[in-house]
C-alpha cells in the first residue's frame, strides 16, 4: 500500500539535511510524512461515497544566526525539487529574526518501544471490505429503532509513516495504522427532533466493532426523545468521555503545556506540588500507551515519546515539553512535539492524555446521584476561556438523573463554571475507560456544577 | 476515459497549485518564517449513482490515470449498497479565466515586510499596558490557481488569493486571566493592512483584554439582549446558516419542512452572498464550476431559499446557488456558506437599548456552535450590562443559548448599521467566510453565567 518505502523516506530526509548544511545552514532538520487513507461515507441514510487520499510531503527547518526558517513541499519527484525546497527554507531563515532562546535541535536519544500501533490487516482492506463494514454499522442502527435516522457516518482505514533526520545525527522511521468507524444519528417523533447523537470506535489494530457503534448511536438518539427543560440549580454531573474530551481539550490540555506556562497563559503556573484536583484524579500523558491513537516511537522532532506524570492523586506533578520549551528551563523534552502532517513546524501537544479509571461500573456511578445530569456531549466548548478555564456551554444530549436513575432527556440546559473547580469537585470515576481522540478516560462524576435551565 | 470504461455519469477534475506564506509570532519572537508549496489533484466521479473520490499530491500523468480508475472503482464499490441513486441538477457549461487583481499582491511583499508588520502588532499590544503578558499572532497568505474541468463542458481557471491573520492576547492581574482575540481576512490583497493597521488591531485586542480584567461574571438566566454585528454574524452563521445548508436541511435540520413558512419576526431578512468584492467568503465560481450569487434565504421572516450544490438542488428540484466549496484538493466540494448576514433596517443603537431595564449587550464573540435540532450556543468575549437603558459594567466569559426558531421570533428590532466580519468555518474541512449584520435586539435569550 505504501507509495514510499522506509529507505526512500529516510534518504529524502537525510539528503535534505545534508544539502541544507552544504548551502550554509548552521543546523537543519527534515521531516517526511506519508498518509494514505481509504474511506467509505454514509450520507443521509445510505452509503453514498468512497474515497482515497494520498498525501506525501517534506518539511524542512534550517537555522541561520538563531533565526529559523521552515519550508514544505509535496513535490518530491526529483532531487532538484528537494534542493529547491531547501533553498526556500534558507531564504525564510534569512528573512526571519534571531531567537535568543534557541539552543538547537534535539540530540540523538534511543527511541522508545511501542506496542500494537501497526496492523498489516488494515493495509489489506479494499474499498469493498470497507463498504461491508459500513453496511454492518448502518444496518445495526436502522434495525435498532425505527425513529432513528443515520444522517452521516464513515469508516476509514489509514496508514501513516514518518521519517526524521537532523544535523545532530537523529535519524528515524516509524509507521502505524488506524481504523475508525463513526455514526451520527438523530431521532424524530411527531414534531420533536433530537440533537445529533454520535458514536465512534477507533483503533490502531483491526478490532473495531461497527455493529456496536451502529446500535449505540441509534439507542442514544432514541433515548434523547421526549426531552424536558430542567431547573436552574447546582447539581451533580456525570460526564461521558465525549463531553469530557470537549471540556478538557480547550482548557486543561492547554494549561499543562510548558509553552502556556512559560508565557503566563496557564492557570497552573507555579502550582507544581500543589493540590489542583480532588484525590480521585490521577492523570498522565502516555505517549507509549499500547494501541494509543497518538502512540509513536518518537515525536515530530525525533525525541523518544514517554509517559509523563501530570497529576497524581490531585497533586500537580509536571508539564509537557517539546525541545524548545525544555531547553528554556534546562530540562529534557518529554517528547510532546506534534505536527500537522508535513505542513507545519512542530507544536507542543498532548499525546494520549490518560485519566486513571476507578473501580465502579458506570451504572454504579449513576446510582450515586440523587439529583443531576448525565452529559454525553457539549456544544460550544471551544468558546471556553483558554487561559482561565472558564466555560459556559450547552449540554446536549443530556439526561436528568433522579434518585440514582435516568429520569428523562433534557433540552437546552447550559452548564457554566471553571475547569479547575470541576477538577477539585470530581468525586468518583467509573471503570469504563475508552479512547476518544487524545483522551483516554472513564465517565467521571463531578459535584456542584451550575446548571442553567429556564 | 472514466465515462467510457466505467460508465461514469459525471467526471470532474480539480487541479491546484498553491503557495503559502505563514508566520507565528509569540510576543517579540518569530517562531519561524514559513512557506510552502502544494500541488494536487482531486478527481470526483459519479458511477451508478454513487460518488468516488481520489486525491493525490502530484500532476504525474501515470499517477493521475491510476487515481481516476481508483475513483471509479471506489464509486462502484459504494454503489453496491445505494438505495436512492445520486443525481445532479443540470448546469450551464462555462469557460472562463479569472485573474486576481490585488492592489498589493501578498506574493510580491517580502517576508521581511510581513515580519515587520506582525512585529508592529505585537509591539502595540505589549506596550499598551503592563498587565498584557503575552500575545500570539498568526499570519497566512495563500495564492495560486485552481483549474476545473468536468464532462459537462465546463473549464475554469481561477486565481485564489487569501490574506488572513489571527491576533490573541492574555492579560493577568490578581489571579484573573483575561483573553482577547481578533481576526482579519480578505480576498482583495495585502492592502487589507492599510485599513486594519497594526496599530488599530493591536490596540483593539489589548484594550479588550485589559477591560476584561475588571469585568464581572454574568448572571445565569433569561434576559433581554442587544447583539452587536459581530455576535449577530456568528448567530446568523451558526444558529441559522448551517440549518439552511441544503445537505444539513435534508439530514433533518429543523428547516426541513419550513420552506415558504414564517420562522422569524418580520424584521428578519437573511442573505448568503458570494459576490461582495474583497470579502473573505467571496469567489466567482464555486468548486463545481457554478457561478456564485447573492442568495436570499429569509425574506421578512419567511424562508424563501436554501444554499445548494448540484446534488441538493436536484433533490429540491430547484436551481444551484453556487455554494459548493472544497478547502483544497484533499477534499470534495460540499455545501458551504460564503458571506452570510442579516439585512439592516431602521433603528439606532440608542433606540435598541433604551427600553431595557436590565439586560446584556453582547459585543464580540469567541466561538459558536449549532445543532440540527436548532440548539445554538455562542460564547462571548466582550459584553456589558444594560441597566435602565444605558450601557453599564463589562461582563466576562458569558455565553448565550437557545433554540434558533424560538429566538428568531423574539427579534424585536433590527438596527440600521452594518458590519461584516471574516471568519473560518469548520464542517470536516475549513472554509473562509464572512458573517455579520447590524445591531439586533432580542426580547429574551438564555445567558449561561456562573454568578
Amino acid at each position: 500500500m505504501a507509495a514510499l518505502k522506509q529507505e526512500e523516506m529516510l534518504s529524502f530526509a537525510e539528503y535534505a539535511v545534508a544539502y541544507a548544511l552544504k548551502k550554509g545552514s548552521e543546523e537543519a532538520e527534515a521531516y517526511v510524512f506519508q498518509g494514505l487513507t481509504t474511506m467509505v461515507d454514509i450520507d443521509r441514510g445510505q452509503i453514498a461515497k468512497s474515497s482515497k487520499r494520498i498525501d506525501i510531503g517534506l518539511g524542512i527547518r534550517a537555522v541561520l544566526n538563531k533565526a529559523i526558517g521552515f519550508s514544505y513541499t509535496n513535490i518530491l519527484d526529483t532531487k532538484t525539487a528537494i534542493e529547491e525546497n531547501v533553498l526556500k527554507t534558507l531564504s525564510s531563515a534569512k528573512a526571519s529574526k534571531p531567537d535568543r532562546n534557541w539552543k538547537g535541535f534535539p540530540n540523538k536519544r534511543t527511541f522508545s518501544a511501542t506496542r500494537n500501533i501497526y496492523d498489516k490487516r488494515i493495509l489489506e482492506l479494499s474499498s469493498e471490505d470497507l463498504v461491508q463494514v459500513t453496511s454492518v454499522m448502518l444496518d445495526a442502527a436502522e434495525t435498532t429503532d425505527k425513529r432513528v435516522f443515520p444522517i452521516q457516518g464513515e469508516v476509514g482505514a489509514s496508514y501513516h509513516s514518518r521519517a526524521i533526520a537532523n544535523s545532530n545525527g537523529v535519524s528515524g522511521f516509524d509507521e502505524g495504522t488506524m481504523i475508525e468507524c463513526s455514526l451520527a444519528t438523530i431521532a424524530r417523533e411527531g414534531n420533536e427532533v433530537t440533537p445529533v447523537c454520535f458514536e465512534f470506535n477507533g483503533e490502531r489494530s483491526y478490532n473495531i466493532d461497527p455493529k456496536w457503534v451502529g446500535k449505540e448511536a441509534a439507542k442514544l438518539a432514541a433515548s434523547a426523545l421526549h426531552s424536558k427543560i430542567v431547573e436552574t440549580k447546582s447539581m451533580s454531573i456525570v460526564f461521558t468521555q465525549f463531553a469530557l474530551h470537549e471540556l478538557l481539550y480547550y482548557t486543561l490540555m492547554n494549561a499543562v503545556k510548558a509553552d502556556y506556562v512559560q508565557r503566563n497563559q496557564s492557570a497552573l503556573k507555579d502550582k507544581i506540588g500543589e493540590k489542583v484536583a480532588s484525590d480521585a484524579v490521577t492523570i498522565c500523558d502516555d505517549g507509549l500507551l499500547e494501541g494509543g491513537m497518538r502512540t509513536w516511537k518518537f515525536d515530530s522532532e525525533g525525541v523518544p515519546q514517554q509517559r509523563t506524570k501530570i497529576i497524581e492523586k490531585g497533586v500537580l506533578q509536571g508539564f509537557i515539553y517539546d525541545n524548545y520549551t525544555a531547553n528554556k528551563e534546562g530540562k529534557e523534552s518529554t517528547g510532546n512535539a506534534a505536527r500537522n502532517a508535513y505542513l507545519s513546524t512542530p507544536n507542543l501537544d498532548v499525546t494520549n492524555f490518560k485519566i486513571m479509571a476507578g473501580k465502579e461500573s458506570a451504572d454504579a456511578l449513576i446510582s450515586e446521584v440523587k439529583n443531576g445530569l448525565l452529559v454525553s456531549y457539549l456544544q460550544g466548548a471551544h468558546s471556553s476561556n483558554p487561559a482561565s478555564g472558564d466555560f459556559s456551554v450547552v449540554a446536549t444530549p443530556a439526561w436528568k438523573i433522579e434518585n440514582g436513575k435516568i429520569a428523562h432527556a433534557t433540552r437546552g440546559a447550559m452548564i457554566a463554571g471553571n475547569i479547575f473547580e470541576v477538577l477539585k469537585n470530581v468525586s468518583a470515576l467509573a471503570s469504563n475507560e475508552r479512547k476518544v481522540g487524545p483522551l483516554v478516560a472513564p465517565w467521571i462524576l463531578v459535584e456542584n456544577v451550575k446548571v442553567i435551565g429556564r | 476515459m472514466a465515462s467510457e470504461k466505467f460508465n461514469a455519469e459525471y467526471v470532474e477534475i480539480r487541479a491546484q497549485r498553491l503557495f503559502k506564506t505563514m508566520l507565528t509570532l509569540k510576543e517579540d519572537r518569530v517562531e519561524a518564517a514559513k512557506q510552502g508549496i502544494e500541488n494536487g489533484v482531486a478527481l470526483r466521479v459519479l458511477v451508478n449513482g454513487a460518488w468516488g473520490f481520489a486525491s493525490i499530491g502530484t500532476f504525474n500523468p501515470e499517477v493521475l490515470k491510476k487515481a481516476l480508475s481508483d475513483a471509479c472503482k471506489m464509486a462502484k464499490a459504494a454503489s453496491s449498497k445505494i438505495k436512492t441513486p445520486i443525481k445532479l441538477v443540470e448546469t450551464k457549461a462555462v469557460e472562463d479565466k479569472v485573474k486576481a487583481k490585488p492592489k498589493k499582491n501578498p506574493a510580491d511583499v517580502s517576508a521581511e515586510d510581513k515580519i515587520k508588520m506582525t512585529m508592529e502588532i505585537s509591539e502595540t499590544i505589549l506596550n499598551h499596558d503592563k498587565r498584557v503578558k503575552n500575545c500570539t499572532i498568526d499570519y497566512l497568505d495563500l495564492t495560486g490557481t485552481n483549474f476545473f474541468i468536468n464532462n459537462n463542458g465546463t473549464y475554469i481557471e481561477q486565481d485564489k488569493l487569501y490574506v488572513w491573520s489571527r491576533i490573541t492576547a492574555t492579560a493577568t492581574e490578581a489571579g484573573v486571566l483575561a483573553f482577547s482575540r481578533e481576526e482579519i481576512g480578505s480576498t482583495a490583497g495585502y492592502e487589507i493592512f492599510d485599513v486594519e493597521t497594526p496599530q488599530n488591531v493591536g490596540t483593539q485586542v489589548a484594550k479588550r483584554a485589559i477591560e476584561q480584567l475588571k469585568a464581572k461574571s454574568p448572571k445565569g438566566g433569561a434576559f433581554p439582549v442587544v447583539l452587536g454585528p459581530n455576535v449577530v454574524g456568528v448567530f446568523v452563521h451558526e444558529a441559522f446558516g448551517h440549518l439552511a445548508e441544503a445537505d444539513l436541511t435534508l439530514a433533518g435540520s429543523v428547516l426541513m419542512d419550513k420552506m415558504g413558512k414564517k420562522i422569524a419576526s418580520e424584521s428578519v431578512t437573511f442573505y448568503d452572498d458570494g459576490t461582495i468584492e474583497g470579502a473573505f467568503g467571496s469567489f466567482k465560481y464555486d468548486d463545481e464550476g457554478v457561478p456564485t450569487q447573492k442568495t436570499l434565504l429569509v425574506k421578512d421572516g419567511v424562508v424563501v431559499g436554501l444554499m445548494h450544490n448540484r446534488e441538493t438542488a436536484k433533490k429540491f428540484n430547484t436551481e444551484v446557488t453556487g455554494n459548493a466549496r472544497a478547502e483544497d484538493f484533499r477534499y470534495e466540494p460540499i455545501v458551504r456558506m460564503r458571506n452570510t448576514f442579516i439585512a439592516p433596517k431602521d433603528h439606532s443603537f440608542e433606540e435598541l437599548i433604551e427600553d431595557i431595564k436590565f439586560g446584556y449587550y453582547f459585543k464580540s464573540f469567541r466561538g459558536g456552535q449549532a445543532n440540527l435540532d436548532g440548539t445554538f450556543q455562542v460564547g462571548i468575549q466582550e459584553a456589558y450590562e444594560i441597566v435602565k437603558g444605558e450601557i453599564g459594567e463589562p461582563v466576562r466569559d458569558a455565553s448565550i443559548s437557545g433554540n434558533t426558531l424560538e429566538t428568531l421570533h423574539k427579534v424585536e428590532a433590527v438596527g440600521k448599521d452594518f458590519t461584516l466580519w471574516p471568519g473560518r468555518c469548520g464542517k470536516g474541512q475549513t472554509a473562509f467566510v464572512c458573517e455579520g449584520g447590524p445591531h439586533v435586539k432580542v426580547k429574551e435569550v438564555l445567558v449561561g453565567g456562573s454568578a
